[in-house]
């Protein structure tokens, strides 16, 4: 077995393109439909005539930069150390991370409404960052199984007490020896953080914020091309800024 | 907040070529209707007016509610124009205590009962009271019914050859694949207004709901059904070309995409239509009372009543305005032919919820896609 | 001393998720077995009706379908990726996009599968002119093998996210050193690449169960709820627009958290007997 991509990996890659591009070009497609046999732009000139929908992007991704935030203040060093020093609550982090599966939005909804019900709490409800509260946890799931894998891949132990030996503290262990060894695990833990946050819908929808989601979904349930339009414009924008950030990513690194 | 009504009437008017903005009978010249000058002070003081789930093209809502602002200058923000009933009554609950809080509602009749049973509205009664039917109100003016619409058929003719012109026509093969819901009939008011339709049709009444599964039943063991939910999307593009749902929708969906393909409307004849109706209620906790009670009045107005037909919506009062010769001929000629609404009535609270409860327990059952 | 601050922060996360992820859970709990006059078990009891009971069935079908394949077809194309000798340019592109796809799904999702392969789609109706009648030879959009072709397009590209660190943790040292000793590719793989990959595919196969498990919007777009799951009998209790009954939404909540434990406490299980041999070496 060579290095390059073999016969074998162009079929197996071949056959995904044709699965992921087929259904994502009919709604390009239907998008670009305007009746009859004509084609064109209208239904995107629509769109980009509507300033709600610039304001609801921008609000939606203020919320996932902060989400991100958040997780990688609470979640990377929780788990890093979970893995140090106490690999016996292994479990409970994983039930924790499960619960977000199985508890509905609605009723989590309805939980932490209750939970803030009180009048000192009136400021927090009114921003829209609230939502990063609800966002945290959604996202939790999938970072937390990326940041697993990728910790398990190293040998944690190992690294930290050589880090030791050489008289690092725990801060420049983490910081310069773990970190970047993490670095495709926090890569992928922010991108799916993103996706999840500028797609969620429910929360904000219910508390009535309006995000990026809610917009589209309001959009859907009244204009036919423009929904459609709308959803192939945000799956290139979204793919092309990712694929920005990675690029970028790896320049800086190329350096080394 | 960054949404506000130049926004809201931005993307109206941008939306302008797709919605029925500007539809209906034109106010321009017509005065406001008469309310008590202190009642309009108060609300102008208040300033603002929170309303919720409210679509611009759902029975010309768009145009009421800028009429609405024109005439007082209050700032009306629209929440969730999507929402289902449910939400509306969950905005009510979490957002107590909020400027945001939604100051009235318009809930589907088992909401307005059940909210009521909690404790969530106010009661106010508007002018034009009596003029509502007593089966559709609160005796203590908790909650009223504002609009009503009947089961019809949207057909995409740019798909469809044949029309079905009755409930037994969607059995012909020709139809395979076609037929679509706006929802699960399990708690999409437009699904249960199209079964109970059907049943009606075949031999059922307010009572039994069943002989409408039934139907469906034997649509889907035809084919027929297309479990997807339908969306204008899925109409207009073809992917699901015959689609239940109320009447002042399909004609809505119709006219907005009047470019693109040719739908059309029918309220099939075979039996007495199904019809259902939405009710209008003011939040115990409104924030801004006095212009909940301004909106209620507007709404209840001639002119707010006569919104609801420029939208393809029966207001409440129609019969009342009718018969007082208040509704113009151009607007009636608009309407799907009056024989079509001949004697519709609602189903009493109580046997709508006997029909729930009959879907939930048999529509699994019967209905296997 | 580090100790301490490494307790602050693992306290930290538990606290927090204690509030905000449990309190609810705890008050679903309460509601599942308590009604207007006191405790009772009714609402528990009800989820073996016929109706709730096939949601539950359902569900599991389609979880553990989707998670099947988008484990195998995710791994596959994240590894030939990831080969070192594959341009640099497809492994970004491959990796924006599953981003962005893991996150596709809901209305839009359902409506591209819908106009392609519905009942009256364009790639239904292409091959129908070829001769090939997909609906009249038994399949169907909307059944949980066609909910389960849809929700790859999410599986996939989850998975491909999160085996990725994994794979590239595999040393070619190891794979020289296999065939130095005369091993077969395949070989390799049954003894030294797969079980080595084994805890990340099996952690991977539990985050796209429970993300198909948990997912209701491209379902109900789908299907109108006709095919039970147990999210779409949630949100009809929950959130509808005829009446709502929370007591047996918080039941079937209650009952999708024991599964997903059932799930949890098997794959540890397994994962821990995957496990074993990696740490001896």
């Amino acid at each position: 077995m060579s290095n390059r991509l073999g016969l074998g990996g162009w079929v197996i890659l071949g056959l995904a393109f044709a699965f992921f591009a087929l259904p994502l070009g009919m709604s390009a497609a239907f998008s670009f439909w305007e009746g009859g046999d004509r084609y064109g732009f209208a239904a995107y000139r629509w769109l980009a005539a509507s300033p709600a929908l610039g304001e609801a992007l921008w609000l939606s991704v203020r919320l996932a930069l902060a989400t991100v935030a958040a997780l990688v203040v609470l979640l990377v060093p929780a788990m890093i150390f979970m893995n140090l020093y106490a690999p016996k609550l292994r479990p409970l982090f994983e039930f924790i991370a499960a619960l977000p599966f199985v508890i509905p939005a609605i009723a989590l909804v309805a939980g932490l409404t209750e939970l803030f019900s009180g009048e000192q709490w009136g400021w927090l409800k009114e921003t829209p960052f609230f939502l990063v509260i609800p966002y945290f946890f959604l996202a939790l799931p999938y970072v937390y199984r990326a940041l697993d894998v990728g910790l398990q891949a190293l040998d944690l132990t190992t690294l930290t007490e050589a880090g030791q030996s050489l008289g690092a503290d725990m801060g420049q262990i983490i910081g310069l020896v773990v970190l970047p060894s993490l670095r495709s695990a926090l890569v992928g833990s922010t991108l799916l953080t993103l996706a999840v946050v500028i797609g969620e819908f429910t929360f904000a929808n219910v508390l009535l914020f309006r995000t990026y989601a809610v917009f589209i979904n309001q959009i859907g349930q009244h204009e036919a091309t423009a929904a459609a339009a709308l959803s192939f414009a945000s799956f290139i924008a979204t793919w092309v800024a990712m694929l920005i950030v990675l690029v970028a990513g790896s320049r800086k690194q190329g350096g080394r | 907040m960054s949404f506000n009504r130049r926004s809201l009437l931005a993307t109206g008017a941008a939306a302008g070529a797709f919605s029925l903005l500007g539809r209906g009978p034109s106010f321009a010249a017509t005065p406001g209707p008469n309310v008590p000058a202190n009642l309009i002070a108060a609300a102008k003081k208040e300033g603002q007016i929170n309303v919720i789930a409210l679509p611009r093209d759902w029975a010309n809502w768009g145009v009421s509610m800028d009429r609405f602002q024109e005439l007082y200058g209050l700032k009306l923000d629209n929440a969730n124009p999507d929402g289902s009933s449910a939400e509306e009554l969950q905005a009510i609950r979490s957002l107590k205590g909020q400027k945001r809080a939604p100051d009235v509602v318009d809930v589907g009749p088992a909401f307005a009962i059940s909210g009521a049973k909690e404790g969530l509205y106010a009661p106010y009664k508007v002018a034009t009271w009596k003029d509502i039917p007593n089966d559709v109100k609160h005796p203590d003016g908790l909650w009223y019914g504002d609009y009503y619409g009947v089961a019809s058929f949207a057909v995409n003719k740019s798909v469809v050859k044949t029309t079905p012109m009755t409930w037994a026509d969607l059995k012909k093969p020709e139809y395979k694949g076609m037929i679509a819901l706006n929802g699960n009939p399990l708690s999409a008011g437009a699904a249960i207004g199209a079964v109970y339709a059907a049943a009606i049709a075949n031999g059922g009444s307010f009572d039994n709901i069943n002989p409408g599964i039934e139907f469906f039943g034997e649509l889907a063991r035809l084919g027929n059904l297309n479990p997807a939910v339908a969306t204008p999307a899925t109409l207009v593009a073809g992917q699901t070309p015959i689609v239940i749902n109320w009447d002042y929708l399909s004609l809505g969906y119709k006219q907005a995409n009047a470019d693109k393909a040719n739908i059309e409307v029918l309220v099939p004849k075979e039996a007495r239509p199904f019809g259902n109706y939405y009710c209008q209620a003011i939040s115990k906790f409104a924030p801004n009372p006095n212009a909940a009670k301004l909106w209620m009045e507007y709404v209840y107005s001639d002119e707010g009543q006569l919104a609801f037909l420029g939208g393809f919506a029966h207001p409440i009062r129609f019969d009342a305005l009718v018969a007082a010769g208040k509704v113009p001929e151009a607007v009636m000629k608009t309407l799907p032919p009056a024989e079509g609404y001949k004697g519709v009535k609602f189903p009493t609270p109580d046997q709508a919820a006997k029909a729930k409860k009959d879907l939930t327990d048999n529509w699994p059952k019967v209905v296997k896609i | 001393m580090k100790a301490p601050v490494a307790w602050l922060f693992i306290g930290a996360f538990i606290g927090v998720s204690a509030i905000f992820l449990v309190a609810p859970t705890v008050m679903l709990a309460i509601q599942a077995i308590s009604d207007d006059e006191g405790w009772t078990l009714e609402y528990l009891l009800d989820l073996q009706q016929y109706r709730y009971w096939v949601a539950f069935v359902h569900s599991m079908q389609l979880s553990v379908a989707s998670a099947t394949v988008g484990v195998v077809a995710g791994a596959l194309i994240a590894f030939a990726v990831l080969k070192p000798g594959t341009p640099r340019w497809l492994n970004q592109a491959v990796t924006s996009f599953s981003a962005v796809a893991a996150n596709f799904a809901g209305v839009p999702l359902a409506f591209a599968f819908v106009a392609t392969i519905g009942s009256l789609g364009l790639l239904t109706n292409l091959l129908k002119t070829i001769g090939i009648d997909l609906y009249g030879m038994g399949f169907s959009l909307f059944s949980i093998t066609g909910l389960t072709v849809v929700y790859s397009y999410f599986q996939i590209p989850l998975m491909v996210i999160v085996i990725t660190p994994a794979i590239q943790a595999l040393r070619p040292s190891w794979r020289e050193a296999a065939e130095n000793l005369g091993a077969s590719g395949l070989e390799y793989w049954r003894h030294v690449g797969l079980p080595v990959l084994a805890p990340s595919l099996l952690a991977g196969w539990i985050l796209l169960f429970g993300s198909a498990f948990s997912a209701y919007a491209t379902a109900y777009a789908l299907t109108s709820g006709n095919i039970g799951l147990v999210t779409t009998e949630i949100a009809n209790v929950l959130s509808g627009n005829v009446a709502s009954e929370p007591q047996i939404g918080a039941a079937l909540s209650v009952g999708m958290i024991v599964v997903m434990v059932v799930v949890l406490a098997l794959s540890t299980w397994l994962t821990r007997r995957a496990s074993r041999w990696v740490k001896q070496a």
